[in-house]
């Protein structure tokens, strides 16, 4: 049994509160690209966040600095700004401080290899948080840090663990959407039957895991992520491996599929994905009566690839605790595949939601499905 | 639980047929480039140097035939899992894409490197390349991310979420990656895999953090790998700089030995950085 005691997050449209009250409003951050030379990358759009010393030139070890940010906001939310013991931290991320690796190649600015990942930076918020780890597991990659970080409470490795997700955009993967891409995409349109691709996004999100010893704050019940690989392509989703891994999740969480009332769907807005996605929920959810309501997040904030399972984390925690879920931004005509399948858009829904599920898939076909219930 | 090594294996190009590592004689390891040899040609082409060690590292510790494929259509094996251990296995194909991009716009890109800009490439390939469908992790932790592999390795046994873990660590040479490793110990291109059981094999100590790189067991260890000091095997200044490979290439080589001895094996990795984490290796039979 393991508790989410507090989250954090930072993305395009600011803080946790204020991003969620934003995405109720149907607000997308979408804006054109800084930093990289658009017109040569095909890509002209994407969310990112703004901070001061952008209008100068780009600043160094982003990722890294939003990460740190968002882990000392959570500790302190959840009363634990100077940790009582050690609290081992798991940083999943899609790239890591790759962006800065592409910059020191390619205009001589410092890095030293322990850059790359975060145990440096973490450390000096607090001698207290050790080990930090640092799981690489693209798209899904927090959402692993968070299954994690559960399987250590529960099996006493500690009483505490901060999951958290980071991640700044590089040119190297805006080069390969840009690749692929007829034209420049202008927004991310999750299951919509017009969607033209994915855009970054970019931003950092922590949550504080806590065992049954806990006596803090409580922001839900963590039931359980089922982590798995499709073992089946490089970049292509598997229906097969998203249903199971869907299955997995509810069967760790002790749940059916007729006890979820909200799924924050991956919805990258790119024409496999969605479409597979939402075959997927139809296919576990068959039998769920009306189905739970759906939504998604990256019309409105962009992919932020290893932070986005957290931040739809901390989304859902906002749903069950307002009785409200955001539209998909972008979602005007849903695609064909969604048929039958309780979609939001264009305005917020209120529900009396219990029960929430986070989907993140990743490539490499690596997927984590989260499971969470309101807090008693 | 129990956790226990039932499989290794060291794939280190350039090694003499004459020299051992502690005595123990890990085989000949063809360069990336060759990989084909042993994996078979068909699926390669666009496979980083690291990727291809990593699997030519997996094939040998699975004990599978020169050429041996995974069945065509056959399903996953949902019970074993994979993690890997890499800090720079795609740093050499992020930064040259970058650069690409900069001289020629997308043009100058292949699209077929879209997985290698994402940093779990490595552990990604590994499953689709033998068929595991279980968890699937990549670890990137600097100087500890080998050890850290192996106790997120034992972490999954544990908790049930698979029945065999491959772990793989693995570090490529390429320039890039040495220049950002500069100055220090040459970077030497290297990758070690072990397979870990919930029992038979060599047991596998709950992998704990360290002090510093000198750890003092209570009843004396038969072997000491890491870097402490007198009579201990040092892998990095024996071969130079593994970095993330280093810690499974530990493990490999403590269990070859205790398997060929037996006795007990202290594993120290890290850095002042990162952090150090330690782990103990114990053989059923008594040192020998």
């Amino acid at each position: 049994m393991a508790v989410i005691a507090a989250s954090a997050v930072r993305t395009c449209l600011g803080d946790g509160a204020r991003t969620f009250e934003r995405l109720l409003s149907g607000e997308c951050g979408v804006a054109p690209l800084r930093h990289v030379d658009a017109a040569r990358l095909n890509v002209s759009h994407g969310y990112p966040v703004l901070e001061r010393g952008d209008a100068v030139g780009e600043p160094a070890l982003r990722a890294t600095r939003w990460l740190v940010e968002c882990v000392a906001e959570a500790l302190c939310s959840a009363g634990l700004a100077a940790p009582p013991g050690r609290v081992p931290v798991i940083v999943g991320t899609g790239l890591r401080e790759l962006r800065a690796a592409e910059r020191w190649a390619l205009d001589g600015e410092p890095l030293r290899a322990q850059q790359l990942h975060f145990a440096a930076a973490v450390g000096e918020l607090s001698a207290a948080l050790r080990p930090v780890v640092t799981v690489s597991n693209a798209c899904s990659a927090s959402g692993h840090a968070l299954a994690l970080a559960q399987d250590m409470v529960e099996h006493g490795e500690a009483e505490i663990v901060v999951a958290a997700g980071t991640d700044a955009t590089t040119a190297s993967m805006l080069a390969m959407i840009g690749r692929v891409a007829e034209r420049p995409t202008d927004s991310v349109r999750p299951f919509d039957a017009a969607r033209t691709g994915v855009l970054l996004g970019e931003g950092a999100a922590a949550a504080v895991v806590a065992g049954d010893g806990w006596r803090g704050p409580v922001a839900a019940v963590l039931l359980g992520t089922g982590i798995s690989c499709d073992a089946y392509h490089e970049t292509a989703p598997s229906l097969a491996g998203i249903s199971g891994a869907m299955r997995d999740a509810l069967a760790r969480a002790g749940r059916r599929p007729a006890d979820v009332d909200v799924v924050l769907c991956h919805g990258t807005g790119t024409v496999l994905n969605d479409a597979t996605e939402a075959l997927a929920i139809r296919e576990v959810f068959a039998d769920a009566g009306a189905g739970p309501w759906l939504t998604a997040v990256k019309g409105a904030i962009g992919h932020t690839s290893g932070a986005s399972a957290l931040m739809s984390l901390d989304v859902a925690v906002r749903c069950l605790d307002s009785g409200r879920v955001p539209p998909v931004v972008g979602l005007r005509e849903p695609l064909p595949e969604a048929d039958g399948l309780r979609l939001v858009a264009g305005t917020s829904v209120r529900c009396a939601a219990r029960v929430a599920q986070i989907n993140a898939f990743g490539f490499g076909g690596v997927n984590a499905v989260t499971v969470i219930e309101a807090r008693p | 639980m129990t956790i226990a090594v039932t499989s290794w294996s060291v794939w280190l190009p350039g090694l003499g047929p004459a020299e051992t590592l502690g005595g123990w004689s890990p085989g000949p390891a063809c360069r990336p480039e060759e990989a084909g040899e042993l994996l078979g040609r068909k699926g390669l082409l666009n496979k980083e140097p690291a990727t291809r060690l990593a699997l030519c590292a997996v094939h040998r510790a699975l004990g599978l035939p020169p050429g041996h494929r995974r069945g065509r259509g056959a399903p996953p094996d949902p019970d074993t899992a994979v993690v890997a251990s890499s800090n720079l296995g795609n740093v050499h194909t992020t930064c040259a894409v970058a650069r690409a991009v900069r001289d020629q716009g997308v043009r100058g890109v292949s699209p077929l490197d879209a997985p290698n800009v994402s940093s779990n490439v490595i552990a990604s390939s590994v499953a689709i390349w033998f068929g595991f469908g279980g968890p699937n992790l990549m670890v990137c932790s600097g100087h500890p991310s080998g050890l850290d592999a192996i106790a997120l390795g034992g972490l999954l046994l544990a908790s049930g979420r698979a029945r065999r873990v491959v772990a793989v660590g693995v570090e490529p040479d390429d320039p890039i990656a040495a220049a950002l490793c500069a100055p220090g110990p040459p970077l030497r291109q290297a990758a070690a895999c072990v397979v870990l059981e919930p029992s038979g094999g060599i047991v596998l100590d709950r992998v704990t953090e360290a002090a510093g790189p000198v750890f003092r067991d209570e009843a004396t260890p038969t072997i000491v790998i890491g870097p402490g000091g007198d009579g201990a095997l040092d892998l990095t200044r024996r071969l130079g700089h593994t970095y993330g490979a280093l810690g499974v290439l530990q493990v490999a080589v403590g269990a070859a030995l205790l398997h060929e001895r037996g006795g007990a094996a202290r594993i120290v990795c890290g850095d002042p950085t990162d952090g150090y984490r330690t782990t103990r290796l114990t053989s059923a039979r008594t040192a020998s």
